[in-house]
């Protein structure tokens, strides 16, 4: 029985102006994503490459031991995305590289700082004239434009046929309410999916059949899996849409109402609330974390000054090599903290935003795609594991030495072999889905409980209604 | 009977529940966001004045003339709250000294943000108007004669000896009347909370600006009720007008601005455009450099040296910089000494003679190669900007934007002033110290016998341009906006006045 209000509703829809205007929209903006995805995909790439084989040719250059420890491993890339068609999650706004050659002061004399981590901030809007737009990504497509269409294809559902008098037939026939609500649902379903699917064929099917792009396994199942969070997200629109239906008398009514809700949660409540929470909390600024790292830096020079100079030899190596030792992770350190507290703000304000379905379908889009903010955060991770990885090598490749005296920070007190530029450790920035999954679960269960909620509050009110 | 029918109508619509919604959403829209829109400008005042102190307590600490680089400050605009345009996005500090001709794309932001809040979007007031106000529009408009026509009444009210304009007349009037209700009370809020806040200040200038914005938004409103009531005549079914008049408001609204500038505009600017011009900048400064050399050589101290021999404490730079993301080459040179040993004061006079020669050249050069980067940021960055512009103004969202951030004085022009601003500031300076001859002095390159006197400077100030040059940027997109509301119109009347009942 409920295939068959199922398939009624089907039919209904088909033959209606909504469903003929909502293929039209979602290929044309389907289409819009593909072309875009291809012209600007391939050259991404090959920066990153180009950019990579770079900085790793100045470090296979080097073969001196001291060279390595005090020039670091350069600077770090972060691979690129093969989804960002489907979550551009602001790419542009998250900087493409960690600088692991950065220092400070010199102090003449053959010694200087070590490197250290350094987490350039990118800002294309600086140079960049031309009017905002949001990018045409399946975040937009879905989030935006799809959940539109579910409220239209719903609004009426069942208010209209209340409106007509039909609801009023059909439930005197031997049908429960249950079966009349989930056949409405899945009606509704199935005709949004259907132009959604072939949107998003067409669209995969443009990016696949391109020969500057390649998707492994991998990047299908991440699809995939977006596939079915965006099917959830669909189903919470109508459920939403069949709710305010049933509550509402008139189906004009029905629709301001889903209009109105659908402008706060969809559009307004994102930003907005995200400029409330991050104004909450506010990280030191860059200003002051120079100053404060110019005030360390003298501090610590002041206590090791005396024993960095002088004649005698022994002392002053040791000297010196402890105070690059330890001017090294002091000055990490307070730039990690700063780092650590803009991420922290961030955090707060995305996790506020969770109110709005739409940002929560962003965030878990983001984790399967591979881009935006927690991405970016899993690869400053990756550069520090790296840089700490870094270290131990020049640090066991010392110990190994039994010739040296073991004196890390100075070029005299360590260890003259020449490294083999094979044994250096290399960085390779690498996607795991497992991780992902960790960073999405919250979401996707946020997600669920939403459509639960609204999909047994839908229920409660029709089989309530009094006809 | 105009009256009588202006007044059916307009009960009607004030009975109705999307009226209470629309009131309603506007009011916590709008009052949210002001809120949230103040606070953000109270931050970016507060980063403005340190900025500005640290900047002034900077110059002050500067010993020699050659140093002189003042970091000038962009305050923020109050009127961005309305519309934030470009406000916010570009640079807020820019250098300026005698050796370099400033320009938007050579600012700075102020180090107190966390550039990680950028990946949010963020909202303005006109935002809120765009899509709200032209979604009630067309929910008031969706069934004005659909309706009537559905429930036989058209056909009654015609039937009395009306004409069939004044309906129409009476139907916008009073819908019109309707919908000013949430523009203007949330509006009205929205000065509340601007006039109670301190660090907002608005001139007379600022009201009669943001009347400006208020007119435009009525335009804009009366555009998108005219399309919601040429759908109504045009569709048999309240029911499709509805669903045709959202489909076009999404697509207006939401999917066009979008779609469009995705499609047409490439996302890096031309490379071989950018790099013929970094190189024609590169020969005309390698041609300075030469000419420079050529009087390092010459002259009576050996070497190539702009040192002279002088023992010294203090600093020295010779250096091409470039940056060919903003297309910019410039040449920086120059000494600057703490102290001076006794035994070189023989020295000095040599390199008085050098800089006497060299800083004219510099400023001289650094406007030619100014005229070449101008050109070249006209053609890489303000064209596809200004395309970009004129393609979104084929829906009436874009002409709105435009014209509200040409009010607001946030559009590119309002930006640029400030920038004139700061070139002007430079000749300003440069003309003093041609006027005092200071390229010739010791003080130029040393600050040890007599420290500068800053405050005898010209001094940088900048003004936002006046309400008449605004009123000329957001005209002809105000009347753009006028034009459709005319064309709409007519269109609506010819048919309507030819429909059959």
């Amino acid at each position: 029985m409920i295939w068959h209000i199922a398939k009624r509703e089907l039919y209904d829809n088909l033959n209606n102006l909504r469903f003929v205007l909502a293929i039209m929209l979602l290929i044309g903006l389907m289409i819009t994503n593909a072309i875009v995805y291809l012209r600007e995909h391939p050259t991404r790439v090959q920066q990153y490459r180009s950019s990579a084989t770079e900085s790793l040719e100045v470090l296979k250059a080097r073969t001196d031991l001291y060279d390595i420890a005090l020039n670091g491993p350069g600077d770090l890339y972060k691979q690129p995305a093969p989804l960002r068609f489907c979550a551009d999650g602001g790419e542009s706004f998250l900087s493409e590289f960690v600088d692991g050659g950065y220092w400070m002061w010199g102090y003449g004399d053959g010694f200087r700082d070590f490197w250290l981590l350094n987490y350039p901030a990118s800002n294309p809007n600086l140079l960049n004239i031309r009017p905002d737009v949001t990018k045409v990504d399946w975040v937009f497509v879905v989030g935006y434009v799809l959940s539109l269409l579910a409220l239209l294809f719903t609004f009426d559902s069942v208010s209209g046929e209340r409106e007509r008098g039909t609801l009023r037939l059909m439930l005197a026939n031997s049908i429960s309410r249950h079966t009349v609500l989930f056949g409405k649902f899945l009606g509704a379903l199935i005709s949004l999916c259907i132009p959604t699917v072939i949107a998003i064929l067409i669209n995969v099917l443009v990016i696949s059949t391109s020969s500057a792009v390649h998707l492994s396994s991998e990047a299908w199942e991440r699809l995939g899996i977006i596939i079915v969070i965006a099917l959830v997200y669909t189903c919470l629109f109508l459920a939403l849409g069949l709710l305010v239906s049933t509550r509402t008398q008139r189906s004009s009514v029905s629709l301001v109402v889903l209009l109105l809700a659908w402008v706060i949660f969809v559009i307004f409540v994102p930003s907005t609330l995200a400029s409330i929470a991050s104004g909450l909390s506010s990280p030191i600024s860059f200003d002051e974390l120079q100053k404060r790292q110019n005030q360390l830096h003298r501090e610590l020079w002041d206590a090791y000054r005396d024993r960095t100079s002088g004649d005698e030899t022994l002392r002053r190596t040791q000297g010196r090599s402890e105070y690059i030792i330890e001017q090294q992770e002091q000055q990490e350190r307070s730039r990690r903290e700063h780092l650590n507290q803009q991420i922290t703000q961030v955090q707060q304000a995305r996790s506020v935003t969770r109110v709005s379905p739409t940002a929560i379908l962003q965030h878990s889009l983001e984790a399967f795609a591979g881009t935006g903010f927690t991405r970016h955060l899993q690869f400053l991770e990756n550069t520090q594991r790296y840089a700490r990885e870094y270290r131990e090598f020049v640090e066991n490749t010392d110990r190994s030495d039994p010739e040296s005296p073991h004196l890390i920070g100075v070029p005299e007190g360590m260890s003259k072999k020449p490294v083999s530029p094979e044994a250096i450790p290399k960085f390779e920035d690498t996607f795991s889905l497992g991780k992902d999954f960790n960073t999405a679960a919250i979401d996707l269960l946020l997600l669920t409980l939403f459509v639960m909620v609204l999909l047994s509050a839908a229920y409660l009110a029709f089989v309530r209604v009094e006809v | 009977m105009l009256l009588t029918l202006i007044r059916r109508e307009l009960l009607d619509n004030l009975m109705t529940f999307r009226f209470a919604a629309a009131v309603f959403i506007m009011l916590l829209l709008v009052v949210a966001n002001t809120v949230v829109l103040l606070k953000d400008y109270e931050r970016r005042l507060a980063a403005y004045n340190t900025a500005l102190k640290t900047h002034q307590d900077k110059v002050q600490e500067l010993k020699a003339y050659s140093g002189y680089e003042l970091n000038i400050d962009r305050p923020p605009n109050p009127l961005s709250i309305f519309n934030a345009g470009l406000d916010k996005r570009l640079g807020n500090q820019v250098r300026v000294y005698h050796a370099f001709v400033p320009t938007l794309w050579d600012a700075k932001m102020h180090g107190s943000d966390n550039p990680f809040l950028n990946i949010f979007t963020s909202i303005d007031i006109i935002f809120i108007f765009e899509v709200i106000l032209s979604l009630i529009a067309l929910l008031f408009a969706y069934d004005a004669l659909a309706g009537e026509r559905e429930r036989g009444t058209l056909r009654l009210v015609l039937a009395q000896s009306v004409r069939r304009g004044h309906i129409l007349l009476a139907k916008y009037i009073s819908a019109m009347l309707c919908l000013l209700v949430p523009l203007l009370l949330s509006l009205f809020l929205a000065m509340i909370l601007l006039t109670n806040n301190h660090s907002v200040s608005l001139s007379p200038d600022d009201f009669l600006r943001i009347g400006g914005i208020v007119l435009t938004s009525l335009a804009y409103l009366s555009v998108f009720y005219f399309i919601g009531m040429l759908i109504s005549e045009v569709s048999r079914r309240t029911s499709t007008a509805l669903m045709l008049s959202m489909f076009i408001w999404g697509f207006l609204v939401l999917v066009y601005p979008n779609m469009i500038l995705a499609v047409m505009s490439p996302s890096r600017p031309p490379r071989a455009q950018v790099d013929s011009a970094m190189k024609q900048m590169e020969q005309i400064w390698e041609e300075f450099d030469r000419e420079r050399k050529g009087f390092l050589i010459n002259d009576p101290v050996p070497g190539e040296s702009i040192w002279f021999k002088i023992g010294a404490v203090g600093g020295s730079h010779e250096h091409l910089a470039k940056r060919a993301s903003a297309l910019d080459v410039h040449f920086r040179t120059g000494l600057n000494l703490e102290e001076i040993n006794e035994r070189s004061e023989p020295q000095v006079p040599h390199a008085q003679n050098y800089f006497r020669f060299l800083e004219p050249r510099v400023i001289s050069t650094a406007e030619k190669t100014w005229l070449l980067r101008e050109q070249g940021l006209k053609n890489i960055f303000v064209k596809p900007a200004s395309i970009d512009r004129i393609l979104l103004k084929f829906s009436p969202v874009g002409i709105y934007d435009s014209a509200t951030q040409a009010w607001a004085g946030t559009d590119l022009h309002g930006i640029r002033d400030f920038f004139d601003a700061a070139r002007q500031h430079r000749q300003r300076v440069i003309d003093y110290f041609y006027d005092t001859k200071v390229f010739g002095t010791r003080q130029w390159f040393a600050g040890d016998k007599q420290a500068v006197d800053w405050n005898a400077l010209p001094q940088f100030s900048f003004k936002r341009s006046d309400i008449g040059i605004n009123t000329e940027r957001a005209l002809p997109d105000v009347c753009l906006l006028l034009l459709i509301n005319v064309i709409l119109f007519t269109v609506i009347f010819l048919i309507f006045v030819k429909s059959e009942v």
